[in-house]
């Protein structure tokens, strides 16, 4: 199969999402008074409401209501005044009731956006926008793109946000892996029947998988600033499903798609799409056809399979629910959930940018984690008068190291680690004021981290102060170039990149102490009068 | 003393004034139910230590001086449809596809009938899902109608009207989609209301038309319908479609009719099918109101002759999809031993549905499937908000309309097996649930040829139920209340 790359020089991929978040900040049920707890002994939170018993009936629960509408006004949605219920009528064990209560054309929200900045590498898959100057808006395909200094903005339409009852959980018993396959029985977990869940639906205005890994991860900062999900992709309370298809370069049709699941990673969803387009574009080129089925990404495999071809759409006989009056919405109370709406990650982002002076790359690689981003904060309020000063230098500890740590310490959370905010500033104080360079300040991270001390103790205790006395410098330098003839002769020729095997060797005489930047300095004068 | 032949301001007298006491009341009912219903088949279940626990608590009341604290129904015989949960009790709704549900919680409208003190007997038959209008449908066998054993009761509440009717019961509940109060009440002649929708909630009543469906009670004279109303009525938090409705309905029912503005209306009074027998008797109810110092006032409701169509679009799509639960995977009929699911629900949902059932559920699947959905349901609405319009129109000029409950008197069992021919014996009463109206059945004597009962009935503006509740007290005074039918009188048990 060609590269993705490749693939995409000759073909437009058409991404459209599908994301559902199960509301898992609200202590009861959708449409009952059962309380929402993963992990509770199976079937012990259930009612005849949720079991879908003789004579039930469902009443919304406001604090879902105003969940949605908060994710509304912060993906820049229409909020609708008047909305209804729909039941979506399919039987299977799972559903209670058998039918889903969902709802129909009329959603609580409508028409919304996310601007995605897509920079780095990524960028370059858009080889629609070549030839675009910065701030330059394109056209045609990249109509909703605006380049940028190092990529682009993509401006990505939210069909709408709705609301829905999650169904029940199936286990299936005595066949391989708890597959459905030779089970010789399936038992059902009614605790999560109910749960309240929104489903946003975006425009097929995605073009790349990075794109569409982008526009999750915003989502799921957004949701998380907003408060209404834990947004746990492994837990699944965020599932998505995306739908792709292929066209010719220049081509207005859309193709045919197909629907990709079981994306539960920020890696899954690019892979999986990455791995379909290719997929895609390889069965068009031999001539072959995409037929319209849902198919699942195996990770370890690295493919996606089959897993149900739609022969017809599937007729779920929606209609409005009668048991629901239309929900109606009043201004005051629209507003009054507006009030309620924090800072989000695109203002956050500005605010950083201006009061600390970072870059807004930095600063969204910043926000990308909420136990970083109020980790910075903290750190900032512990520098203090520094804080821009020191801003930073900080965010590169953060977007470095400690991401790193956490990444290579899988579930351990930062405020369990031994780096405190204090102790953060104090290593980036150390390297700034040159007590130490910055590859000691890797040696002293990795000390705090692994012995629980102090950045200032760790200096002490192994003696790693920077050496930064010209004389001492000037010595080993001296030493080093007469050792070293062949290279100065290189050097002479007009080779400057040997310098950096000069500092590599003093930097070695001198156990890796020396003042990084004084080196350089002697060296250059030295070698020039050598 | 037959205690369930006595109405609720009798029975609370005797209680009052220590003649018996509740626990007497409810062993005499039971044996009553035991020996009257074999003749009748009214009940499905009767539940006596639940009665006697009813009734035991009232007595104590009654000990400790404080009768008034048990409620309006304090020490009343009560039973309920069949598809009104109650727990422990059997809730079938006369299929075999629920033939062994017991239900784990208790309807509202039951709840309430008990907070008041009514004493239960138990669980009364029914069409099947109350899809029907003679009782004829039920699983479990047919109701008799007390006035003739060899005639329907009417339904789908025949269970309920019959009840009372053969003074097995003071009330019960029944349930009213299309007029499944009303034209049993009708062909019984007892006092049958339907309120107007949102009035009672209907958390617990096993759904069949979401949209359609109303409790109402079934009594020998107006009052202790007004009464049970009283118990029900009002918002219920686990219903979102019930309303704060805090009415005395009993507050106007001396107040007479003079003034008020009666309304009739051309379009049933003309219509075909209507038998000279209840034409006579609903022109004769109409001259005695008049005599009384009512108004008499033409008004048209143009659309009303499309209210079975649209009737039978919307309610089978709703029942389609309150039907779908009964699965047989958690609960209820269930024929195992298929080796997939789609078998098993194939073969639990044909042999535990009856054919009325079957034939709605897929009249209902068509219904709403892509293509059809468009060209039924939409319309069926359309037509439903111009009927809603019809009548606001009417109550611009009238306070009640007064027509017949059903066409004709109570049928032979048997005589109609033509379900659309079946679907014209609700002509009177279906527009009423879908404009959402108050409705009752006023039981107004006998009808000439046949010597059955007929019944008026009586129409209100939406939230108005007072008004019919009035105007049928006036009516009480002319005919008297409704008697127990005469096989069933003085203890009698239906030789």
């Amino acid at each position: 199969m060609k590269k993705l790359e490749e693939v995409l020089q000759d073909w437009e991929a058409v991404i459209g999402l599908e994301i559902h978040a199960e509301l898992t900040t609200l202590e009861t049920k959708m449409f009952c008074g059962c309380k929402l707890e993963f992990g509770a002994d199976p079937n012990t939170h259930t009612c005849p409401v949720c079991l879908g018993l003789p004579g039930a009936l469902p009443v919304p629960n406001k604090a879902a209501i105003e969940s949605i509408v908060l994710a509304g006004l912060a993906t820049n949605c229409d909020i609708e005044k008047r909305s209804m219920f729909y039941r979506k009528n399919y039987m299977y064990p799972d559903m209670a009731k058998n039918f889903q209560t969902t709802q129909g054309p009329v959603a609580f929200c409508m028409r919304g956006h996310l601007d995605l900045h897509v920079d780095g590498k990524a960028a370059g898959e858009r080889i629609d926008l070549e030839g675009l100057e910065p701030g330059e808006q394109g056209s045609g395909t990249a109509a909703n793109v605006t380049k940028t200094e190092d990529g682009y903005i993509a401006h990505v339409g939210i069909t709408r946000i709705h609301m829905e009852e999650d169904a029940g959980k199936m286990v299936h018993v005595g066949g391989g892996e708890g597959r459905i396959a030779g089970a010789t029985h399936s038992l059902v977990d009614y605790n999560r029947a109910g749960t309240p869940l929104i489903e946003l639906v975006t425009e097929p205005e995605l073009r790349t998988p990075e794109e569409a890994r982008l526009f999750m991860q915003k989502l799921r900062q957004i949701y998380l600033a907003i408060g209404i999900s834990d947004c746990s992709m492994e837990e699944g309370s965020l599932r998505c499903d995306g739908n792709v298809s292929l066209r010719r370069r220049g081509e207005t049709k859309f193709g045919t798609k197909t629907e990709l699941k079981n994306m539960n990673s920020f890696k899954n969803l690019h892979d999986g799409l990455a791995y379909e387009i290719c997929r895609q574009a390889e069965v068009l080129e031999e001539g072959g056809i995409i037929y319209q089925e849902t198919r699942h990404w195996d990770p370890s495999a690295k493919r996606t399979i089959v897993m149900r071809v739609k022969e017809t759409a599937d007729d779920y006989r929606l209609f409005p629910e009668p048991d629901l009056a239309p929900y109606d919405l009043t201004d005051e109370w629209i507003d009054s959930v507006r009030a309620k709406l924090p800072e989000l990650p695109d203002q956050k982002v500005e605010r950083f940018c201006e009061s600390f002076g970072l870059s807004a790359y930095d600063a969204r690689q910043l926000i990308n984690d909420p136990q970083i981003t109020a980790f910075f904060e903290e750190c900032m309020g512990v520098a203090g008068a520094d804080a821009a000063k020191l801003a930073k230098p900080v965010a590169n500890l953060l977007i470095n190291d400690v991401t790193a740590y956490l990444n290579a310490n899988f579930g351990v959370a930062l405020e369990d680690t031994p780096l405190s905010a204090g102790r953060a500033v104090e290593l980036v104080k150390l390297i700034a004021e040159e007590t130490i360079s910055s590859k000691q300040g890797k040696e002293v991270f990795a000390a705090v981290m692994d012995e629980d001390k102090d950045p200032v103790a760790v200096v002490d205790e192994r003696g790693m102060k920077q050496v930064s006395d010209t004389g001492a410098i000037e010595a080993v330098v001296d030493e080093v170039i007469a050792a070293n003839p062949d290279e100065v002769a290189r050097y002479k020729d007009g080779n400057t990149k040997v310098i950096g095997f000069f500092v590599g060797q003093c930097m070695k005489k001198m156990r890796g102490q020396g003042n990084p930047k004084l080196i350089n300095q002697v060296l250059a004068q030295k070698l020039d009068q050598a | 003393m037959e205690f369930a032949s006595m109405s609720v301001a009798e029975i609370q007298a005797g209680l009052a004034a220590k003649e018996f006491s509740a626990v007497e009341v409810a062993q005499q009912s039971v044996e009553r139910v035991q020996a009257a219903d074999a003749a009748v088949h009214a009940f499905l279940e009767v539940t006596p230590e639940l009665a006697l626990e009813a009734a035991r608590k009232v007595d104590a009341a009654i000990a400790a001086g404080d009768l008034a604290s048990c409620g309006a129904l304090a020490g009343v015989p009560v039973a309920f449809k069949d598809n009104m949960n109650l727990t422990g009790t059997h809730t079938t709704c006369a299929s075999h596809m629920l033939e062994s549900y017991v239900s784990p919680y208790t309807a509202t409208c039951v709840d309430r009938v008990l907070q008041a003190g009514g004493i239960p007997l138990g669980k009364l038959n029914m069409d099947e899902f109350a899809f029907g209008s003679t009782t004829e449908s039920s699983a479990f066998g047919r109701t008799c109608n007390p006035w003739n054993l060899g005639c329907v009761p009417g339904g789908s509440s025949g269970g309920s009207a019959a009840a009372v009717a053969a003074g097995m019961a003071t009330v019960t509940l029944g349930s009213d989609t299309g007029g499944s109060i009303r034209q049993p009440g009708s062909f019984c002649g007892v006092v049958a209301v339907k309120p107007t929708y949102g009035v009672v909630s209907r958390y617990g009543v096993v759904a069949f038309g979401s949209s359609l469906d109303q409790v109402g009670p079934f009594a020998r004279n107006v009052r202790d319908a007004a009464l049970t109303m009283n118990a029900l009525a009002g918002r219920d938090p686990l219903d979102c479609t019930s309303q704060n409705v805090t009415t005395d309905f009993t507050a106007n029912l001396e107040q007479g009719v003079a003034g008020m503005r009666i309304g009739v209306v051309p379009e049933f009074m003309n219509a075909e099918g209507l038998s000279a027998e209840v034409k006579d008797k609903i022109n004769e109810a109409l001259a005695k109101l008049e005599g009384m110092g009512a108004e008499l006032v033409e008004v048209e409701l143009p659309h009303v002759h499309s209210a079975i169509s649209a009737y039978y679009v919307i309610a089978p799509c709703e029942a389609f999809s309150n039907l779908a639960r009964f699965d047989s995977v958690r609960y209820g009929h269930c024929e195992a031993g298929h080796k997939d699911l789609g078998s098993q629900y194939e073969h639990s949902r044909s042999g535990g549905f009856g054919e009325e059932a079957r034939r709605r559920i897929m009249l209902g699947s068509y219904l709403l499937s892509a293509g059809v959905y468009e060209k039924y349901y939409y319309p069926a609405q359309q037509v439903r908000t111009l009927i809603t319009q019809d009548y606001q129109r009417a109550y611009e000029k009238v306070d009640c309309i007064l027509a017949p409950a059903a066409p004709r008197t109570a049928f032979k069992f048997g005589e109609i097996s033509e379900p659309a021919e079946m679907y014209l014996s609700d002509m009177y009463t279906i527009s009423i649930n879908i404009a959402g109206n108050g409705g009752m059945s006023m039981p107004i004597g006998l009808g000439a040829d046949t010597g059955m009962p007929v019944g008026a009935q009586l129409i209100t503006p939406a939230f108005k139920d007072e008004n019919m509740l009035r105007v049928a007290a006036a009516l009480e005074q002319v005919y008297g209340t409704a008697p127990v039918a005469p096989a069933f009188a003085n203890g009698k048990v239906g030789e």
